[in-house]
């Protein structure tokens, strides 16, 4: 097909000339706003009510950076933020897929199997807006406002019915031969899944991490409703800026870069997982 | 092979041990605040009023709710709002999918670049398209300019703030879709595309006949989980218009939201949220049928 590139079809060329300029718009959508974003946490405040307005900052300035991690508790938000994601999401893959393998090997009837599945639904799309009064009350009860240990709690209860649906598709596709010769050595169930089928599954193992961790770390509604400064984490980190008066645009812009750009490199590096899992989950869930 | 042995590994209590701690935290921190809110919504408790709550009002919560006018143009602004985004989503989407779908590196590229927008926290995408759409130094109305269209002042006109999370939740999560449907195209078996161009279907019918009949069922899935999760988010909306200007970008989540944790009327609120849990519940209820169909 490529060969008589040269001799293309009039129409052929008006749909490839199409196709390229889709492409330009396409990049051009996507990228813009988030080169803009970059521009503008390099901005002198004064460029910003620039009429009209300029892509490019006229002086570079660091001063929006530096003011984040001098005067603002920037780099505590920080590591509240990766403390809370690596901890959900480690404990989330443990528990989830320890879960699923044991809901898989269970023999679960069809129907209390569609019963576990119809509850995994439930909670991945009922309206958390629900529950975090409740979470308010209970971590108020227990002493824990205020601090990662609550945010941790309340992913977790999101993460891990969340994994532990994805891995449930995956080992009841694992065919039960494989386990067999470990059952005639005796091994316990448990050296069972963690010698032979965790590694097997490593691939899906690794997108379900990954998703955990997306939506750990830009998780904003429940822990909004927990962390009043000590927990504070990058996502209230952004939305603190909108209710300030006078917004002040190059600070908010560099917070904002600051919270994605570690997910946006992450989703470059790990992006195969990243699809498959989300494919997977809607496709074959 | 044993029947003894295996016979042994399908008993019940081997395996507990595995589920035990996932189903403890489910309970814990999922079915426990549930319950707990639906007593809530039978309750008269106003944090600001008093500590605790302050007894049994029976069904006086959901019937002002239905009184409340905030919360009526909530419902339909949510309406609004997840309704267009999820329908301009799946259009663009698929379109998006067939566009880049042929195994080349651009295409690859392209993919690649197109998923960004869905990784962004989407509190920090409020914040980034409340700097691009500022009706005076926006980066939108700039290059809306250029081509002689003068633009609205999107965040400050009740009209165009909803249009504005509207853009927004498109720009976000039209990836999801075309990742989606990517991989159902893909799926479709070759044969059966050769089987239609051999009685001579042209590209369209082909599209027609066979490609969307075979899509058809991930599509529908797809456009539930887009409308559920676009009826639950609040990030987007909070750090964008913030609900404003008055109540014109409101959803049902911001409001709950707002009457729970910034009022903090719990009884109100769970109120109004378990009303909107029976909603989802009904459209979860429908997409499990529908799996369970499909197999």
């Amino acid at each position: 097909m490529e060969l008589n590139k040269s001799k293309q079809h009039p129409s052929q060329m008006l749909i490839t000339a199409l196709y390229y300029i889709l492409v330009v718009i396409s990049a051009f959508v996507v990228l813009v706003p988030i080169i803009y974003l970059v521009m503008n946490s390099l901005k002198l405040p004064r460029d910003f009510l620039k009429v009209p307005p300029t892509f490019l900052p006229e002086v570079v300035t660091l001063k929006h950076y530096a003011s984040l991690f001098t005067k603002a508790k920037t780099l505590k938000y920080f590591t509240n933020s990766l403390t809370v994601t690596s901890v959900t999401t480690f404990v989330t893959i443990i528990l989830g897929s320890f879960a699923a393998y044991g809901l898989s090997r269970m023999k679960l009837s069809k129907h209390a199997l569609g019963m576990v599945i119809f509850t995994f639904l439930f909670i991945r799309f009922y309206p958390k807006v629900t529950t975090i009064m409740p979470y308010f009350i209970i971590m108020r009860k227990l002493n824990l406002l205020d601090t990662v240990w609550a945010v941790i709690l309340g992913h977790l209860g999101i993460t891990i019915p969340f994994v532990t649906w994805l891995m449930l598709v995956v080992y009841n596709d694992l065919p039960y031969s494989i386990e067999e010769a470990a059952l005639v050595d005796g091994a316990t169930p448990i050296q069972r899944f963690l010698m032979i089928i965790f590694p097997m599954t490593a691939p899906s193992v690794a997108s379900s991490a990954i998703l955990a961790s997306f939506m750990s770390w830009n998780e904003f509604l429940i822990a909004s409703s927990i962390t009043r400064r000590d927990a504070t984490v990058l996502s209230i980190a952004v939305a603190s800026f909108v209710s300030d008066k006078g917004i002040q645009w190059g600070q908010m812009a560099a917070m904002s870069l600051i919270m994605i750009l570690p997910m946006l490199l992450f989703a470059l590096v790990a992006q195969k997982y990243l699809v498959n899992g989300l494919t997977f989950g809607a496709v074959k869930g | 092979m044993s029947t003894k042995i295996r016979q042994k590994d399908k008993e019940l209590s081997s395996w507990l041990i595995f589920i035990l701690p996932a189903l403890l935290v489910v309970i814990l921190l999922q079915l426990y605040p549930l319950i707990y809110s639906l007593f809530l919504v039978f309750q008269d408790w106003k944090l600001t009023e008093s500590p605790e709550p302050k007894g049994f009002i029976g069904l006086w919560n959901l019937i002002n709710i239905f009184k409340n006018d905030v919360f009526r143009r909530s419902v339909v602004n949510s309406l609004i709002i997840s309704g267009t985004a999820v329908f301009f989503e799946l259009i663009i989407g698929l379109s998006l999918a067939y566009l880049f779908n042929k195994e080349r590196r651009l295409n690859s590229i392209v993919r690649t670049l197109i998923l960004l927008p869905m990784v962004i926290a989407p509190v920090a995408a409020g914040t980034l398209w409340r700097m691009m759409l500022n009706g005076r130094a926006g980066l939108v109305n700039h290059i809306l300019s250029f081509i002689n269209i003068h633009g609205p002042n999107w965040l400050a006109d009740p009209q165009w703030s909803l249009v504005s999370v509207i853009l927004l939740e498109i720009w976000q999560f039209t990836p999801f879709v075309m990742i989606i449907s990517a991989a159902a195209i893909t799926s479709i078996p070759k044969s059966l595309r050769e089987a239609a161009s051999i009685d001579g279907a042209g590209r369209l019918m082909t599209f027609k006949n066979v490609d969307l009949p075979l899509l058809a069922p991930t599509l529908a899935l797809t456009m539930i989980f887009r409308v559920l999760e676009s009826l639950l988010s609040l990030d987007s909306i909070y750090s964008l218009t913030f609900g404003g200007p008055g109540y014109s970008t409101y959803t049902l989540t911001f409001f709950i939201y707002n009457e729970g944790l910034r009022s903090f009327n719990f009884g109100q609120a769970a109120a109004a949220s378990w009303l909107f849990m029976i909603f989802t519940s009904l459209c979860i209820v429908w997409v499990f049928r529908f799996q369970n169909k499909d197999k």
